[in-house]
């Protein structure tokens, strides 16, 4: 019985002793391990391609920050804006470095949910020899910084080089009307006529608002627009005119009338670096994408007829105060440092803002990027407006659109056309008078 | 006052038997309730809370990120019965739901009947996992892999489609074919759950019954229909509010079967849960993304009171 509790209290004093040690070593692992990750910050990005270029950017402070922990956390953007909507108003977001276009921002500039940038990182911004009025504007509002410029999108022509050869076409359509001929002429059919490899690929489905945005992007060229602003802060829909009905006109026509390119045909980056279509419009970034999954594709880019989306994103930081947030700052100026914008370029394709840099080390090797730096005289660009309900104005009118480009009876009806753009624009006209920005 | 204390001590010994019995009762009450606190604690916190809440955010206009709330009564509802998407996803996801139903149930009894039927085979264990697995198969990969299925262009369904002299189908690009691809996934994937609540009522029923039914010349159809379909109503109530209850909340079938990060997708069937959420995230609509949630729930609700007003009509007959 002694030694039975003998034994038990050696236990007790081993198992205390043990337990003892095991809180001081796991202490000492704790301290050590702050000591060693003193800093830490997360990168939200709604790119996955980004990924490997926030993690170079990380690596290339590692001699001014050999203690800072960087997580990139990059997802597709839909769920991207999700995680910004409920992790900034929930404010359990820890210090984040945060990838967002300008016109989104907008929302949280509004309600003060995003800090002015530092005094250095706004200079740096405002400095004309690194940016040019356009970004600055879209990083700031009532002439505050409160983000950095870091990258564009950007539309050009990608299309098949030996696509074209075999359709005796020798260079690339330089009208609207033209990329319809030219779609004719490249379309592959088998014996019944059915389309096996699209002459242009039209986004026609899908969710989400890239549907309008793409629509926007041809709208453009016919010179017309989804919302245009009134010069007084108000802006209302202008698309319910000549070109909207061309614009909606060609991609029906296109669709079901021609026969050029279908619904369910493989479409867009995928379907180009496959050999499934001929041509298509796109940012910069499927360069890069080519380059990975396609090296050996025969292709070139072109300006669009007109011009250009150019849709600037910018870094933010959810806070300025304490050392990761100084860290968290200083990321966004080491993402812009020359050699990781030439890297950016390089191996994810989207076009860096910043200006004053030598870029031609990539340009030069892949003749790709001419299309997005080189463009004629007089091409213009248009961004998304920076106003809060420009969002739901696109989802929703990419929600008509995808109806009708599946009715064919709209196709040869000018007057349908005309009642659905009709209809459409009311919806969004509604969506802005609802938020009080409805032009007279 | 002490007169009266004094003069009925039989009254006062018999009322403390009963006392000491309530007393008794009072402890185990209030034992019960102690036990059951955390777990109601949890229910409120979980559920009764974020019920209210919404309710609460339907009557307001807010947008995720601003402070204010302004009060605004029912014009998030007002305007909803006007919206375009919002009507459309009413419908479908209306369709789905009973789609699904009509679909789950008869395949379910009869699929249960025939795993029943066959429980002395060795195999029986393999037919109730084979048709309980895509219950329990993650949602996502499963649509993807029904995806490639109703592929206009590689997938096997148009392939089988073709060797039978059927021209192939645009599944998922095709308004009224993109319906019927969610209503067939989502059934196969409700079709376990619903199989596995019929064997274990089949294997309740009186077997007496079947003998009686036998002996009396019915065949094996007519004893299902006449004999086990009946008994087995209350079970198909039960599955059927189930299915029909999840059927309404379809959202990540449509969105998979619909979602290309090459902006190569499917038509975009429109849900409510789906109609919702954009409607939250993406328009910064919060109040009126309540709203919505707030349709669905007198939904579900309506839908569990006739269940109710059902089973009570069956316990009257």
């Amino acid at each position: 019985m002694r030694a039975l509790r003998t034994g038990s209290s050696r236990s007790f004093t081993a198992k205390l002793t043990g337990t003892s040690m095991a809180l001081v070593m796991a202490a000492g692992l704790s301290i050590t391990a702050s000591t060693v990750s003193a800093q830490t910050i997360t990168v939200w990005s709604g790119y996955p391609e980004m990924a490997p270029f926030y993690e170079h950017v990380a690596e290339s402070m590692k001699d001014e920050y050999p203690n800072l922990q960087v997580n990139v956390e990059a997802i597709a953007l839909r769920e991207h804006e999700k995680r910004i909507a409920l992790g900034l108003t929930s404010g359990s977001t820890g210090v984040t470095v945060i990838e967002l276009s300008g016109s989104t921002a907008t929302r949280y500039l509004e309600n003060d949910l995003l800090p002015a940038a530092p005094e250095n990182v706004a200079a740096f911004v405002k400095d004309p020899a690194n940016f040019g009025a356009f970004f600055v504007d879209a990083a700031s509002k009532e002439g505050t910084v409160y983000g950095v410029p870091l990258f564009r999108g950007q539309g050009s022509l990608y299309y098949n080089v030996d696509m074209f050869k075999a359709a005796g076409l020798t260079e690339p359509p330089k009208t609207m009307e033209e990329y319809t001929e030219y779609a004719e002429k490249l379309t592959q059919r088998d014996a019944n006529g059915n389309p096996t490899v699209s002459g242009w690929s039209l986004r026609l489905s899908g969710g989400g608002q890239g549907i309008a945005e793409k629509f926007w992007i041809n709208l453009f060229q016919y010179g017309g627009s989804v919302i245009e602003p009134d010069g007084n802060g108000k802006w209302r829909a202008n698309y319910a005119n000549e070109a909207g009905r061309k614009t909606l006109k060609q991609y029906l026509e296109n669709v079901h009338v021609l026969k050029t390119v279908t619904p369910e045909m493989p479409a867009d980056a995928e379907a180009f670096e496959r050999g499934q279509t001929a041509m298509f419009i796109r940012e910069s970034w499927v360069i890069g994408d080519i380059a990975a999954k396609a090296p050996d594709l025969n292709y070139a880019t072109a300006p669009l007829p007109r011009g250009s989306i150019a849709l600037p994103t910018n870094l933010y930081v959810n806070s300025v105060e304490g050392e990761d947030a100084e860290a968290a700052w200083a990321f966004t100026l080491a993402a812009n440092e020359p050699e990781n914008l030439i890297w950016l370029l390089d191996n994810v394709g989207w076009l860096p803002n910043r200006s004053g840099v030598d870029y031609s080390v990539v340009t030069d090797r892949v003749p790709a990027f001419a299309a997005f730096v080189d463009y004629p005289e007089g091409y213009e660009f248009f961004t998304l407006p920076a106003i809060g309900p420009i969002e739901e104005v696109l989802t929703r009118l990419a929600g008509q659109l995808t109806n009708a480009y599946a009715n064919a009876d709209l196709a040869k009806d000018d007057a349908a056309i005309d009642a659905f753009l009709a209809s459409a624009a009311e919806e969004t006209n509604n969506i802005l008078s609802r938020e009080g920005l409805l032009a007279e | 006052m002490g007169e009266h204390q004094g003069g009925e001590p039989a009254a006062l010994g018999k009322k403390a038997v009963p006392t000491g019995k309530h007393m008794l009762q009072r402890r185990l009450w209030r034992f019960a309730m102690l036990a059951f606190l955390p777990t109601l604690a949890i229910f409120a916190w979980v559920r009764i809370y974020p019920i209210t809440e919404t309710l609460r955010l339907s009557l307001h206009k807010w947008d995720i990120l601003s402070k204010n709330k302004p009060f605004i009564g029912l014009d998030n509802f007002r305007e909803l019965f006007h919206d375009r998407l919002f009507l459309d996803a009413l419908v479908n996801t209306s369709i789905i739901a009973f789609g699904v139903l009509a679909v789950t149930i008869p395949l379910a009894m009869a699929i249960a009947a025939l795993i029943h039927h066959r429980t002395a085979s060795r195999f029986s264990g393999f037919y109730e996992t084979a048709v309980f697995i895509p219950h329990v198969v993650s949602l996502v990969p499963a649509a993807m892999a029904w995806k490639w299925i109703f592929d206009a262009k590689l997938g096997p369904l148009n392939a089988l489609l073709q060797y039978f002299g059927v021209p192939a189908q645009a599944w998922l690009f095709d308004p009224v074919l993109s319906v019927i691809c969610i209503i067939v996934l989502c059934s196969w994937q409700a079709l376990g759950y619903a199989v596995l609540i019929y064997l274990v009522g089949f294997k309740n029923l009186p077997v007496s019954l079947f003998e009686a039914a036998k002996l009396d010349g019915a065949g094996g159809i007519q004893r299902f229909w006449y004999v086990s379909v009946p008994l087995l109503k209350p079970i198909t109530l039960y599955v059927s509010v189930v299915t029909l209850i999840s059927g309404f909340n379809v959202y990540a079938q449509a969105f998979v079967l619909a979602s290309d990060s090459q902006g190569a997708p499917g038509r975009l069937v429109r849900v409510l849960v789906l109609d919702m959420l954009e409607n939250s995230f993406r328009n910064y609509r919060v109040g009126y993304a309540a709203s919505e949630a707030v349709v669905l729930l007198a939904i579900v609700l309506v839908l569990t009171l006739i269940q109710f007003g059902l089973l009570r009509e069956k316990g009257r007959a």
